[in-house]
């Protein structure tokens, strides 16, 4: 028995693959996270009205996802329903989470992936780069600057947000800061529109090159934005089967009678499955569970994705152009949120802490991200944290295996393996962090 | 790769952390113009860190047996090093609380086949390696990295956060009770403390540009204790701003012990000086805290 251990770069977090092959095939692929929060145990019996400034650094990179999640996991335990200006807010400060996200993914993560660049810096070196009028890193680093702009904006700090509180939201967004934000994200569309064409492009001259886009056999999705309201401050689960037929939907307080989530002897992160059943979040499942997303570019953008690759589409490295969707979708809808008034209203309403259990549900840039929790006098008996790269742990083994069996053969094991392994997984874009919370 | 450039190479090694610090770095364009960037696993596909690297950024702390062997490796190949953020520091937020039964079921879950050896704790970085610079923040704001990387001397950075929060303080506005976490109406202009938030700017190191405390959000700390209480244990810093709670408030002085113990607190306050109990760890002086 032969094993291969290939450590991953470009993804967050520390995480390795490993192959193990015998007789010239391969026999296990595995995913396996190298390290441990341990966030569920250290939160015991923390006060829990202070869990929402604690829990956001689970994850530098989803600290926003979980910030608000734990905010609406007390809000239900407290029986509290925060007023329709702060729904408003806390979607426009997890679009600038989704907009932070997927620009790191497409541009940071995954565009050296097209060309076998080390890194975005080296690409933006390379001749047909230069050629451009502009460089690609610059660009790219100032596209994700708004999403980090719009949760300063609404979240009120840059990394680890503070405005969502208990109730609602501390203030609403001055039009004169919504005017300059709308002017740079008009100033920057263009940029992001032509960015994701020449990752599109990029993308098809790959699938081109290597002969695939990741085959794999198909999968459940599970989302929980809508099929024509991609809100993501969201309020049920979806799944749709693989043949592209939905199964009923679910509220996230009966989370644990759809998703089976254990422990793996291998790694430090999680595993989970749908009744059983290997299933896939992110991007790809939000676009194939949509029928539209209601702005101009990113819809005309879905139906062409729609048009080349079907509904539902399957194949792994989709992942990476549905980001580049959601992208544009991100931008252009967080600028026709900005545009109606969220400076003038009410923001918050009062609560009175009580025991009890709640769940708190968004969708989070890698999926539906559930905050539970248990409260007994006023402190956290227990915390569980659902996270959506962990819903994604069975597919991304079951994917790494198909890419093994395609480049090891009875001459060997093939060079592009490599390669081919970072490309799986970065679809994917699972976080090590959150995983293993 | 033919070496690009000749500007001067960094490189970002990540131990056990949450990679805000990395987050907030990207946050900042200005680096791609004056520096290399050589090693970052984040950004750059590069199993090694090379040999000849001006400054090496450490993010997270000490976590497990592979953090120990890497941060030692990449020390001996930088000729400058700087410890990054609250978890570099400290070790980091997964120490937080000193609870008996959650750190035993942590142990328990923390071992597994073929996977690196969790430590029992999480360690601050200068446990095992000299550190030339420390930059803390949770993260620090680009603005801080930028500092770090160009010019650390000759940067002037404000005592405590107060000074660069711009509101003001009022001796005849005295609150009766803590605000607590949950909020009210913040009032524009007015110090926090003045309007009974557990804000503690008034200990912490300034330079993050007082984020959190100008648009209306009680400073949690996470620069850390201003020069004063470098070195010292916590209730140094706790001593201080009790004291500065009762100058400026009429809150029941149990309220404001209860308030300045609290998790969310002392996730920074306790970080940045319980390590003064750990007499391995080498003296840090102001010089060397931006």
């Amino acid at each position: 028995m032969t094993t291969i251990t290939y450590p991953l770069s470009r993804i967050e977090g520390h995480a390795r693959v490993v192959i193990d092959i015998h007789d010239n095939e391969v026999f296990r692929a595995d995913f396996q996270a190298m390290e441990m929060r341990g966030f569920s145990h250290y939160v015991r019996g923390v006060p829990a009205e202070q869990i929402t400034v604690i829990v956001p650094r689970i994850c530098g990179v989803c600290s926003t996802a979980h910030q608000v999640a734990s905010v609406k996991a007390l809000e239900d335990t407290f029986g509290v329903t925060p007023p329709p200006l702060a729904q408003e807010i806390r979607e426009v400060l997890l679009l600038g989470q989704l907009i932070q996200n997927q620009a790191t993914s497409l541009f940071i993560f995954t565009m050296p992936d097209r060309t076998n660049a080390s890194s975005l810096f080296e690409l933006s070196q390379t001749e047909s780069a230069r050629a451009r009028e502009f460089s690609l890193a610059q660009m790219a680093l100032r596209i994700r600057k708004i999403g980090t702009d719009l949760i300063s904006l609404a979240g009120g700090q840059f990394i680890h947000p503070i405005k969502t509180v208990i109730g609602g939201v501390t203030s609403g967004i001055p039009r004169e800061k919504a005017d300059k934000m709308i002017h740079t994200i008009e100033e920057l569309l263009p940029v992001a529109v032509e960015m994701v064409d020449i990752y599109w492009d990029m993308s098809m001259e790959m699938g081109d090159r290597i002969g695939s886009w990741g085959d794999d056999e198909p999968a459940h999705y599970l989302a929980s934005t809508g099929a024509n309201d991609y809100r993501l401050n969201s309020q049920r689960l979806r799944v749709m089967l693989p043949d592209g037929t939905e199964a009923p939907s679910f509220d996230p307080h009966d989370f644990a009678n759809y998703l089976q989530i254990s422990e793996s002897e291998y790694s430090y992160a999680g595993i989970s499955s749908y009744m059983g059943s290997v299933v896939r979040a992110n991007s790809l499942a939000r676009i194939n569970l949509s029928e539209s997303l209601g702005t101009p570019i990113a819809d005309a953008y879905r139906k062409r994705f729609v048009q080349t690759f079907g509904k539902p589409a399957h194949a792994i490295m989709f992942f990476d152009i549905c980001r580049g969707i959601e992208l544009v979708y991100a931008l252009e809808k967080a600028r026709q949120m900005l545009e109606c008034d969220l400076e003038h209203g009410e923001t918050e309403v009062g609560y009175s802490p009580k025991d009890g259990v709640g769940y708190g549900l968004v969708e989070a840039p890698r999926g539906p991200l559930i905050h539970h929790y248990e409260v007994e006098d006023g402190l956290i008996k227990s915390a569980d944290f659902v996270i959506p790269t962990v819903h994604n742990m069975l597919a991304i083994r079951r994917a790494l295996t198909v890419v093994a069996k395609r480049y090891v053969s009875q001459d060997g094991i093939s060079s592009e393996l490599e390669r081919a392994v970072g490309r799986v997984v970065r679809a994917f874009d699972p976080c090590i962090a959150c995983a293993t919370k | 790769m033919e070496p690009s450039n000749d500007l001067p190479k960094f490189a970002v090694l990540q131990l056990s952390g949450c990679s805000g610090c990395e987050v907030s770095l990207l946050n900042s364009e200005e680096w791609i113009s004056n520096f290399q960037l050589v090693y970052m696993p984040l950004v750059v596909t590069s199993n090694k860190i090379p040999d000849d690297v001006e400054v090496l950024l450490v993010t997270g702390g000490v976590r497990t047996d592979e953090d120990i062997h890497n941060l030692r490796k990449g020390r001996s190949r930088a000729k400058k090093l700087i410890a990054v953020g609250t978890c570099a520091l400290s070790g980091g937020v997964a120490q937080f609380k000193d609870d008996h039964i959650a750190s035993e079921a942590f142990r328990q879950a923390s071992h597994r086949l073929r996977m690196p050896d969790m430590l029992p704790h999480a360690y601050p970085i200068d446990r095992f390696v000299d550190v030339d610079l420390y930059l803390p923040g949770c993260p620090p704001t680009p603005e801080l990295f930028m500092t770090a990387l160009k010019d650390p001397e000759g940067a002037k950075i404000p005592a405590i956060v107060c000074q660069e929060c711009g509101r003001q303080k009022l001796n005849d506005m005295r609150p009766t009770a803590i605000t607590g976490t949950r909020s009210g109406v913040v009032l524009p202009d007015i110090c926090l403390i003045n309007q009974g938030y557990v804000c503690v700017g008034t200990s912490t190191r300034g330079g993050c540009g007082a984020l959190c405390t100008r648009p209306g959000h009680a400073c949690v700390g996470c620069r850390g204790p201003a020069n004063p209480y470098l070195n010292k244990e916590p209730k140094f810093v706790i001593d201080n701003l009790r004291r500065v709670f009762t100058r400026m408030t009429d809150i029941p002085e149990e309220e404001i012990n209860a308030a300045l113990e609290s998790p969310w607190l002392s996730l920074f306050l306790d970080q940045f000086t319980d390590y003064t109990q750990d007499t391995e760890l080498p003296t840090r002086t102001k010089e060397k805290m931006l």
